[in-house]
């Protein structure tokens, strides 16, 4: 460590640290102070807890952050295709980095862009049902987004495309910066492709999947606004209304950003349990790790 | 005494060189403040209406340029989108940085504008005139002033395709009156193989069109809608949700288009400009647009035939879309002097001979019309005693929480009318309890409505 | 593994895991054609008449029709859009990357008091969703007459990548074997010249991957831009997209996805020129919240 003027280390935080101030700092406690007013413009009267009964009242509410969480399904599957994807592409040599480059490039697509193409793919009459028809699927092809049954699976199928991809390549990436190779051993003892999978894939990439399902979780709940947003506005009915577009709406459609204040409070709170979960992994997946992948 | 002169060379570089420019481009309200300080009578425009009445676009440009001829003044138009053009406003004026002159939808999608002290009255800025005939309507007055003057002109129906109407074995020059003669057509021109009623509600607009067209049958005068919307009338009523009974009653004759819920509202314009559809909820803004398509004689234009038994439903619904001028605004002088050029005799003709479009003017000479189809348009709706459109008066949140859901639940056959009523009671409930102070404001403004 | 110098990435091995046969290549050509179709269908239909996208949404298109892309761009949005897009994400970036980098560096090479608080303040903020922010951040910025300009939008962006991009670097930084540091103090180098001269050129890896996935994450943002940019002449590229063009060429789809191809357009090809900065940026950016 340097030895320095005492004053100099806090010159080098201070534009850094008065930026997360202005962004984060100020407005997540004055959040708070919104989440007790009547708010109309920049201010308002106070109010108590009334916006946050009226949230809790408010079955819209309920819905969406049921939809959130349902969105943590993509979870799994997102960590499954890409752990099965990434050991094959492992095993495979001729062509991998051609699929690598083919299955990444959703990924640098923008969420609006692939959802504005879904939009259309999968309207009733749409190119992913007709292909269906073409090919005699007839009962496979339903109203993907003008259903109340099927629109929030349309909307993860669309998030799971766009953002598999990263997975894929991030267990590749650790894959292929082992300095051992376990899997030689394990071949040699006449283990099973599921064996190996289950007994030695998975446990040496443990640090890695733990952090991946934590970030993807984090996504779902709070980075899925751009795909609701351009593909469905939350319909049809409340079906793919979700916490995001539920406080944009408050806040910018409905002239209630008091409300939409509570119900970002109530979401800060939550993300708490996130943070715990942050801390629990960053511990877990060293810094050599991060530095070795570098 | 070196320092200082560098810095002062220095900043005569940036006056003058090229790093102003990148000045410029990190804050060009800085520049755009300059600039207009220095050039008078030039002003900003924020409009919408070509996405509705395809080539208004013209009669706009025509009229700007025509403005600057007659006073040298420059009139910059942004032509903003139909989700956003007022949402935009409404933060651009939060934030002090507004247009002079800004596009408005009728009523309630301005009237809260109004109430945040975001809209300049007109009285004192416009002329009299103006104000008197140019189409504000009386859902744009609070408190006694005037705060949007009126652009075009559109009435509420059914658009039909003749042809249709002809090989299904129905009159095209008399267009179902009564419910069951509406059900009875829908019948046979299903049974013809056309798809009777095209539309698409996923982005909500259609579920409003219908709310208006259906529910105005059913109400004595606006006041009963306003008392609807701020809870002083039940929604639970069956005469209040009736409208979206009927709704749920043509979904289960599968009169629908199948992929209504999965289409936008402009999408759904294509089902009937296709000739996918027979029908197609529809404003008289977008006629020209599908007589583009489907042949000059092919379209006709209907009220929603009648169920109710309301004092309105006799009447044609008719609305205007408009313009206001910001608190804000840098040139209102400016701003109000276009207004006043847009609503001349020359421009209200030249609505319909640029763009055939109806302005939203009673001074205007409809002897200019050279299209049957409109003509009569024209004598059956913007000539005749109408109603307002009753979803001006509706909040915001009972559009993302009761209209929008019940009409995609509704067409989605998953819910009824009744639900539906149950829903908006909800809603409705609900939006009291968050908005005292809107509860007020609604109040009063519902004493300038029947005065 | 010594500082800066990135892992070599090896060749797949024909590999001891081998399930072996047609099975792992057919789901590989499956998942492939499951992630391409999509960008296809944009491509294809781009160059397709309004007729022969109704008639056939599988044909391919011919004659190549190119007039979608003129009528796409005209009026000139799309590039003042680009141009935005362009100016957010550089100069959130070079603002992020920069403060960040100092603050980095006090955090992982000097002591003061607060010093792990602040990390983990650091670390807690990578969590929180920018939505939680969105309604006082915009009081706040009316109040400051910072909506709807392009330095209000910057600092925003900057300082919500500013956690993550304070996180890498100073888990790059502790990285940096001491000696370095030691040698160049005793040398009588300030601290500024060391973070130049030392510590920042060793640092590539760990820039590149900051400017990979900040830039991707301002350039794709949608939430903020939509609020805090209410002028036209000021709209980001997925604004525009999803606001403007999406509602104008909802009926004309040919166009529509022509303008989403010139949209998509730099930031594909910079991801296949320049692949390599790309992934490996983003696998070792993987904390990104």
């Amino acid at each position: 460590m340097l030895k320095t003027r005492p004053y100099i280390p806090y010159l080098y935080c201070l534009p850094a640290v008065a930026l997360l101030a202005l962004v984060f700092g100020y407005p997540m406690i004055r959040v708070i102070d919104f989440s007790t007013r009547l708010v109309r413009g920049s201010s308002g009267p106070f109010i108590g807890l009334d916006n946050f009964r009226n949230t809790l009242d408010d079955p819209t509410f309920h819905d969406a952050w049921t939809h959130s969480l349902t969105l943590l399904i993509a979870v799994p599957i997102m960590l499954a295709i890409s752990l099965l994807v990434s050991v094959l592409l492992y095993e495979q040599v001729r062509g991998w980095r051609i699929f690598r480059t083919v299955l990444f490039a959703p990924y640098v697509l923008a969420v609006p862009v692939a959802a504005i193409i879904a939009s259309y793919l999968f309207q009733l009459h749409g190119a992913v049902n007709e292909l269906f028809a073409a090919v005699g699927l007839d009962s496979l092809a339903i109203d993907w987004i003008g259903s109340e049954d099927y629109a929030l699976m349309t909307v993860l199928i669309v998030i799971v495309w766009r953002e598999v991809g990263f997975g894929i390549v991030l267990f590749l990436a650790r894959l292929m910066s082992q300095d051992t190779d376990p899997l030689e051993a394990a071949t040699i003892d006449g283990a099973s492709w599921w064996q190996r999978l289950r007994h030695v894939v998975i446990p040496e990439l443990r640090p890695t999947i733990e952090f991946y399902v934590v970030v993807s979780a984090i996504t779902m709940l709070s980075s899925v606004f751009g795909y609701v947003f351009a593909l469905t506005h939350g319909g049809p009915g409340t079906s793919t209304m979700v916490l995001e577009l539920y406080i944009y709406n408050l806040g910018e459609v409905e002239s209630a950003p008091g409300m939409a204040s509570a119900v970002a409070t109530i979401l800060l709170a939550a993300t708490t349990v996130l943070i715990a979960l942050m801390f629990w992994v960053r511990r877990r997946a060293t810094r050599r790790d991060l530095a070795e992948s570098l | 005494m070196y320092e200082s002169g560098r810095a002062l060379s220095r900043r005569r570089l940036l006056q003058v060189g090229g790093v102003a420019a990148t000045g410029a481009l990190l804050a060009p309200e800085l520049a755009s403040a300059a600039g207009s300080g220095a050039r008078a009578g030039s002003i900003k425009m924020w409009w919408w209406g070509e996405q509705e009445a395809v080539g208004i676009q013209k009669w706009m440009d025509d009229s700007i340029a025509g403005f600057k001829k007659k006073t040298g003044a420059t009139v910059s138009p942004t032509l903003m989108d139909t989700a956003q053009v007022i949402p935009q406003f409404t933060k651009a004026a939060a934030a002090g940085r507004v247009p002079d002159v800004q596009f408005l939808f009728n009523g309630i999608y301005h009237m809260e504008n109004v109430w945040l002290g975001y809209l300049n009255p007109l009285e004192g800025l416009v002329s009299a005139a103006t104000i008197k005939h140019g189409g504000g309507t009386s859902l744009s007055r609070y408190t006694g002033k005037s705060y949007r003057t009126g652009f075009y002109g559109l009435a509420f129906g059914i658009a039909y395709n003749k042809n249709h109407f002809e090989k299904a074995g129905l009159d095209p020059d008399s267009p179902p009156k009564t419910w069951d003669q509406f059900l009875n057509a829908c019948d046979k021109l299903k049974s013809k193989g056309y798809t009777p009623i095209g539309g698409g509600v996923k982005d909500g607009f259609l579920g409003e069109w219908w709310l208006v067209n259906a529910l105005t049958q059913q109400l004595d005068s606006p006041a009963d809608a306003l008392n609807l919307f701020i809870g002083k009338l039940d929604w639970r009523e069956p005469r209040y949700h009736e409208h979206w009974s009927k709704l749920a009653e043509l979904y289960k004759h599968t009169f629908w288009n199948d992929d209504v819920t999965s289409l936008d509202l402009g999408q759904g314009f294509q089902v009937f400009d296709t000739q996918k559809s027979s029908m197609i909820l529809q404003n008289t803004a977008a006629i020209p647009n599908s007589q583009k398509q489907l042949g000059k004689n092919a379209v006709g234009f209907m009220k929603l035939p009648r169920f109710g038994t309301g004092k309105m439903a006799p009447h044609p619904i008719v609305d205007t879309q408009g313009f206001g001028i910001p608190a804000k605004a840098k040139d209102k002088k400016t701003a109000a002097a276009f207004i006043d050029y847009m609503h001349s005799k020359e421009r209200l003709q030249a609505y319909w001979t640029t763009s055939k479009q109806i302005p939203a003017d009673d001074r205007f000479d409809a002897s200019v019309i050279n299209d049957a189809t409109i003509k009569k348009i024209y004598k059956d709706f913007f000539a005749a005693k109408q109603n307002v459109y009753i979803a001006d008066l509706m909040p915001s949140l009972f559009w993302t929480d009761a209209m929008f859901v019940a009409s995609q639940k509704i067409l989605g056959g998953k819910m009824d009318g009744e639900k539906a009523g149950q829903l908006a009671y909800e809603i409705t409930t609900k939006w009291k309890k968050r908005n005292p102070d809107s509860v007020k404001s609604y109040t009063t403004w519902g004493k300038d409505l029947k005065a | 593994m010594s500082a800066g110098q990135a892992v070599a990435v090896r060749r797949p091995r024909r590999s001891p895991l081998r399930a072996g046969g047609l099975l792992p290549h057919a789901v590989l050509v499956v998942a492939a054609l499951c992630a391409l179709g999509p960008l296809l269908f944009m491509l294809l239909t781009a160059f397709k008449t309004q007729k022969q996208y109704l008639n056939d949404v599988y044909g391919l298109p011919w004659p190549l029709t190119l007039s979608n892309f003129s009528e796409a761009i005209h009026g000139g949005e799309l590039y003042t859009w680009l141009k935005n897009s362009a100016i957010y994400t550089v100069g959130s970036v070079l603002v992020s990357t920069v403060a960040a980098a100092f603050c980095a560096f006090a955090i992982a090479r000097m002591r003061f008091r607060g010093q792990s608080l602040l990390l983990s303040i650091n670390v807690a903020l990578m969590v929180v969703p920018p939505v939680v922010m969105l309604i006082p951040l915009f009081a706040q910025f009316s109040d400051l007459g910072l909506v709807g300009t392009y330095r209000g939008v910057i600092a925003i962006y900057a300082g919500l990548t500013m956690p993550f991009s304070i996180y890498l670097l100073t888990s790059f930084f502790r990285t940096l074997p001491g000696e370095l540091f030691d040698a160049a103090l005793v040398d009588g180098a300030s601290h500024l010249r060391v973070l130049r001269t030392v510590v920042l050129p060793l640092s590539a890896p760990a820039l590149v991957t900051l400017v990979v996935v900040n830039s991707l994450w301002v350039w794709n943002e949608l939430l903020i831009a939509l609020v805090f940019l209410p002028e036209d002449d000021l709209k980001t590229l997925m604004v525009g997209l999803t606001t403007v063009l999406q509602g104008r060429f909802s009926l004309n789809v040919p166009v529509l996805m022509a303008g989403m191809v010139l949209a998509s357009a730099p930031m594909l090809l910079l991801y296949f020129a320049g692949q390599r900065f790309f992934i490996r940026g983003l696998t070792a950016g993987a904390l990104k919240g």
